[in-house]
């Protein structure tokens, strides 16, 4: 009788050693057969440029611009304006494609057609934002006192893009202050979004904005 | 659906070891076999062009005679492509630059039958036929941001190949072989993930 209890142990002690081991591979072979995308991406690649605009603006029809000679940092729901060699980097290079595209830098006291904001969003306090609700505390970051608008409200007329955003992302905004007293808002037409890795880099800020103005060919005077 | 995807192979393991002293007659035929796939038609067109050398395919089969063979068999593949940077539009007035990955994993899990038309030859050529479920997981990425779903699908697949036995009379060898698996995967305005795919491997009778 022991004998025959002896056996069946080994019998079954083999088999849950053997049912053990091949949960184990199981496990190993799927996570060594799988190609990780993400890993896969330099940091060039890991960037995405998203721009969308007022399909029925005409951005010919502006001469002048105006921009913020420092950046909002959104982090956590909180704002700040910040102007480090990183922000003036960005500003930068908004002035230089700006400029390229045939619009005239003027001071802001200069009655510009457009207005130019740069945004540094960091993150929410739940850790996620959507596009959208960037936007909807938007009034927040950047006052419409500061464009001579203090009793106006901003006016997004396209939609809002599905994107999540986790971490960290630079987002430039074209105003549309030639037509506010028209329109009794300030209408955002332009706006560029610049999302992955490496982008808070001074040495990079030229080519990240270039690609913005590059891929929205309407964008010009 | 991930831990169906380690549950399921590890059961059919435990089969290996507990069934074949319920089937001291005929002993359970074991097949193991690496899977180099390469997509064709929309799947290769569309979402997936490099051919992948991450896979496998495994079956227990019981054979009911010596021509016919019949069992369950699984497996599982990782396609992945990488596109250079472009710039997508996603609607009217919205654009988006960026290097596109697609990547899908496939488990299919499937009822298999095989046909062995020369048994007395020395390689012993066969046909085979399959049908069951896919789990399909699917991820296409814009840059590092990523979005996934899983979904189950029909499978069904056609084979051949030959066995080239260890031994003069022994069922045990090495396989090579082919098949043409059939996979309708109707999401992401895709219409399917078929395949052709090479084999080779080695099919054991247990005792």
């Amino acid at each position: 009788m022991h004998f025959v209890a002896n056996k069946l142990k080994k019998y079954f002690m083999k088999r849950i050693s053997a049912s053990l081991t091949a949960l184990v591979l199981c496990s190993v072979v799927y996570t060594g057969c799988t190609k990780d995308p993400v890993s896969n991406l330099t940091e060039e690649e890991s960037r995405i440029y998203i721009t969308d605009h007022d399909s029925a603006v005409n951005f010919s029809n502006y001469s002048t611009y105006s921009i913020s000679d420092s950046v909002v940092v959104v982090d956590n729901g909180n704002a700040n304006h910040e102007s480090n060699a990183v922000d003036q980097a960005y500003i930068t290079a908004v002035k230089k494609y700006m400029n390229n595209a045939g619009y005239t830098l003027v001071s802001k006291s200069d009655n510009p057609d457009l207005g130019v904001d740069v945004t540094h969003i960091i993150n929410t306090s739940t850790g996620v934002i959507s596009y959208g609700d960037y936007w909807d505390y938007y009034g927040g970051y950047w006052d419409p006192y500061y464009w001579g608008y203090p009793d106006y409200s901003y006016y997004v007329p396209y939609g809002y893009s599905v994107y999540q955003v986790k971490e960290g992302a630079l987002s430039v905004d074209i105003l549309d202050l030639k037509n506010a007293a028209k329109n009794n808002n300030i209408n955002v037409i332009w706006t560029g979004l610049i999302r992955g890795s490496g982008i808070l880099n001074a040495n990079v800020a030229d080519s990240q904005v270039k690609a913005l103005f590059d891929q929205s060919s309407y964008l010009h005077k | 659906m991930k831990h169906l995807k380690i549950i399921i192979p590890s059961l059919l393991i435990m089969l290996c070891f507990t069934l074949p002293a319920a089937a001291q007659n005929q002993p359970l035929k074991l097949e193991l076999n690496y899977n180099y796939s390469m997509p064709t038609g929309h799947f290769k067109n569309d979402i997936v062009s490099n051919n992948s050398p991450r896979g496998f395919m495994g079956s227990l089969m019981y054979p009911f005679s010596a021509q016919w063979s019949a069992g369950l068999a699984y497996g599982f593949q990782d396609y992945y492509q990488k596109y250079s940077r472009a710039l997508y539009h996603l609607s009217n007035s919205q654009d988006i630059s960026a290097v596109l990955s697609n990547s899908i994993q496939e488990t299919p899990i499937l009822l298999k039958a095989k046909y062995f038309p020369a048994v007395k030859s020395f390689l012993k050529p066969y046909l085979s036929l399959a049908a069951g479920g896919n789990i399909i997981d699917y991820k296409q990425y814009y840059g590092e941001f990523g979005s996934s779903q899983s979904n189950f699908g029909f499978r069904a697949e056609g084979g051949l190949g030959v066995l080239i036995p260890f031994k003069k009379t022994g069922t045990s060898g090495l396989n090579i072989g082919a098949t043409y698996d059939y996979a309708p995967y109707h999401k992401n305005g895709f219409t399917d993930l078929n395949s052709i795919n090479l084999q080779a491997g080695i099919e054991l009778q247990l005792r």
